[in-house]
């Protein structure tokens, strides 16, 4: 096989493959990723549907309520707004009231957001990166958060 | 005292390696001394690093990262491993592998010495860029300002043996992609021969064994500490040491092949350079907080543009040189259809693109947020069915590439991998046929299993059977390989075919778990040197005789008011019982059991592979 031809080959086979990997992106872009919301950001069309997003915030202070020893409900706020937030399962060790947490789910009818995963950072002052901005805004900034 | 010295030594390990900077270009010094002076620096910057390490030991509360990361009585080796459970430590930690990087690279013989020279000058000049990112960002040995009695005290979370070793062994993998790197500058400038490939091979099998055993540590702390029962979530973080994993291991797999081909010598120093600045990179998003994950530790914005500084220094420099620098002659590759190179060049596509896939999603979310002023999050699920489709027809090439010949499209004994395929097909599809069949599942029972049969026939087959060191280096790959393909079948299993149940249970129940008998025998509570355990204890398959207690809990821990949870899991060898235990009300406890058949697959698949890497390190 000529030095040209082998040379043709290998970029061919490479723009194939990166072909398919760039469709593979779209694809999987589109169907994969949820977007990220504060409590006062999400609208009435987020909570028509059932797609799958993830609101961040601050579990708000004597809102939290166990129902069962798997079943709780608690309401996400970033002081503006809040939502009213069912989860089954175990919560992560560092959730509490009055700190910051990421909740991935979808709103139910009656709109209460079921929660299909709850994250709390592993750090006990860790506010999530989204709602640090709109806090300092608004003058609630607590020194104390990194 | 001792961060003063630890101060003093660092600073001045810097300046030595500015000294062996400029001797380059100005002043003559004989080799013998040039070599003296960058061991003097390595052992420095060791003493910085272990005067630090001593201020942590005697819990030296006016060093002021001391006094934020430790308190007295924590256990010893929480005290040691503090060292490195922050940024600044981590960052000094970083520093000093790349001297012992450098220490031992001065001591190689048989080397030019020039090329040696400039290798390590390019180390020290890495050397700079670190230690003043340190000196001037994130110095370690700041005095605490207040007169204190106590330290605030470690992330319990980090208070784990294994993730005491994690960081270290993970880093001597990242940093030690500086040396391939520098021997690859070296090399471009240093165009006479092709000993330092030869060089780079060894290196690059290091950093590379490091890196995998560190990723490894990590994922199995992961498993048993953050209580999820997952031991990968495509944290950016994981996506980040992951990335110069598979880059890592196209140039492992190029340096074994290479034949003095220039177009395969070109890409072995693009992805030399490529290695080396994904691993700065990493640590650029890490440390920049612009990625929030598990990992990140307090974020600082000018750490995060000195760090991105550097990165693009390190990488400018890499493919400017890369691009300047002619090849001398040409060799060309040989790509017939079917043999070795064409397979292994097919391989380093596939890797390469799968570690740009992996680079886009973790940084997607950036771009986007830039462009749109909309924040998104890409979870596990994107990259699942990203890069496992453009890896497994690199697994499919890997199970066949090493028996493939060097010149010819000719593949001996083509009839006994034919044959084997076909049975182990159709035993996949019966067996698959029994269980609930998922395509994925299919395939990928199919690649482990398949990878480990044609590494086994090829071996059978081509060598013949001695129990000696030097048989063990011959077939090396194939032991490599089939490593993988345990790997991939206790991956597979564990994802794919793994089962979650709940409970709602009192004290004294009993429920059954597959099919056999447990019995949640009593929820107990103990006090510990720092913290206060809650363990629920069950016995499993109480009807047999072979009781098996398993503890499943939380730690309390008073100083930092946190509470971790700490999974209970029996291991058996074809799969992980894993207890979480839950909330409580009332009486009544919430427990989550979840079956992970052939984890330990994944563990051994990996040991073999570290230990296969270990043996090619002292191969020739």
């Amino acid at each position: 096989m000529s030095l040209r031809l082998q040379r043709l080959l290998l970029i061919l086979l490479t723009l194939v493959i990166i072909f398919s990997a760039v469709l593979l992106i779209l694809y999987n872009t589109r169907e994969n990723v949820s977007f990220f919301y504060t409590p006062s950001e999400i609208n009435k069309s987020d909570m028509a549907s059932d797609k799958i997003i993830r609101i961040g915030g601050f579990v708000e202070n004597n809102s939290f309520n166990k129902i069962s020893s798997s079943l709780f409900k608690f309401r996400i706020t970033d002081d503006k707004t809040s939502i009213l937030v069912t989860y089954n399962g175990i919560l992560p060790d560092l959730f509490r009231e009055g700190q910051g947490a990421v909740i991935e789910g979808f709103f139910e009818d009656n709109n209460i957001f079921k929660a299909t995963e709850v994250f709390a950072k592993h750090d006990e002052n860790y506010v999530p990166a989204a709602i640090k901005e709109d806090l300092k805004d608004t003058g609630y900034w607590n020194k104390k958060y990194k | 005292m001792s961060s003063l010295i630890g101060f003093l030594s660092l600073v001045f390990a810097i300046g030595i390696n500015l000294y062996l900077l400029i001797s380059k270009y100005l002043f003559k010094i004989k080799n013998k001394r040039f070599k003296l002076f960058v061991r003097l620096s390595s052992l420095l910057t060791l003493l910085s690093f272990f005067s630090l390490m001593c201020a942590y030991v005697v819990s030296d509360f006016s060093n002021y990262n001391v006094f934020q990361n430790s308190h007295s009585n924590k256990p010893m080796i929480y005290k040691i491993s503090g060292t490195w459970g922050n940024h600044e430590g981590s960052m000094l930690l970083w520093l000093s592998i790349l001297s012992i990087y450098s220490f031992f690279f001065s001591f190689i013989k048989n080397i030019e010495d020039n090329f040696q020279r400039l290798t390590l000058n390019i180390q020290a000049f890495l050397h700079i860029l670190f230690g003043l990112f340190i000196v001037l960002t994130s110095n370690p040995f700041l005095v605490n300002s207040l007169f204190v009695e106590e330290g605030l005290g470690l992330n319990p979370i980090l208070q784990d043996p294994g993730l005491a070793v994690h960081p270290p062994i993970l880093y001597a993998g990242y940093v030690g992609y500086s040396i391939v790197f520098s021997i690859a500058i070296a090399g471009l400038f240093h165009n006479k021969d092709d000993e330092w490939l030869y060089i780079a091979k060894r290196w690059s099998l290091i950093s590379w064994t490091f890196l995998t055993g560190g990723i490894a540590l990590g994922s199995y702390w992961a498993y048993y500490e953050l209580g999820w029962g997952g031991w990968w979530f495509w944290d950016p973080v994981e996506n980040i040491s992951l990335m110069p994993w598979i880059a890592g291991l196209a140039l492992v797999h190029s340096l074994m092949m290479v034949r003095g081909e220039q177009a395969l010598k070109r890409w072995i120093i693009f992805l030399s350079i490529l290695c080396f600045s994904l691993s700065v990179f990493g640590t650029f998003l890490v440390r920049s907080g612009i990625l929030t994950s598990v990992h990140s530790f307090a974020a600082d914005a000018s750490r995060g543009l000195f760090i991105l500084l550097i990165f693009f220094i390190v990488t400018g420099f890499g493919f400017l040189v890369f691009l300047l620098k002619e090849p001398k002659k040409s060799n060309p590759l040989n790509l017939l259809f079917i043999n070795k190179v064409s397979a292994l060049v097919i391989n380093n596509i596939l890797m390469v693109i799968a570690t740009l896939t992996i680079l886009l999603g973790t940084i997607y979310p950036i771009i986007i947020e830039v462009l749109n002023n909309k924040r998104i999050s890409v979870g596990g699920p994107y990259f699942n069915s990203t890069v496992i489709p453009i890896m497994i027809p690199g697994f499919l090439l890997m199970s066949i590439a090493p028996v493939l010949s060097w010149q010819t499209n000719k593949i001996k004994d083509s009839k006994k991998y034919a044959l084997g395929f076909i049975i182990l097909s159709v035993a996949v599809l019966i067996q698959s046929y029994f269980l609930d069949f998922n395509t994925w599942g299919f395939v990928g029972l199919l690649l482990g299993f398949w990878i480990i049969t044609a590494s086994t026939i090829a071996i059978l087959s081509s060598y013949k059977i001695k129990f000696s060191i030097k048989f063990f280096q011959i077939i090396n790959p194939h032991i490599a390989h089939i490593g993988v393909g345990l790997a991939i079948i206790g991956i597979t299993c564990s994802s794919v075919f793994k089962n979650e149940l709940d409970f709602n249970l009192n004290e004294g129940d009993e429920f059954n778990v597959i099919g056999k008998k447990v019995l949640f025998e009593k929820i107990e509570t103990t006090n510990e040197i720092n913290f206060q355990a809650l363990r629920g204890k069950f016995l499993f398959d109480i009807e047999k005789n072979r009781l098996n207690q398993i503890e499943a809990g939380k730690n309390y821990y008073p100083v930092s008011k946190m509470i971790t949870s700490e999974a209970g899991i029996l291991h058996q060898w074809n799969r992980d019982i894993y207890f979480i235990l839950g909330d409580q009300k009332d009486n009544e406890w919430f427990v989550k059991v979840l079956i992970n058949p052939f984890v330990s697959f994944i563990w051994l698949g990996v040991l073999i592979m570290v230990v296969s890497g270990l043996i090619g390190v002292t191969r020739r």
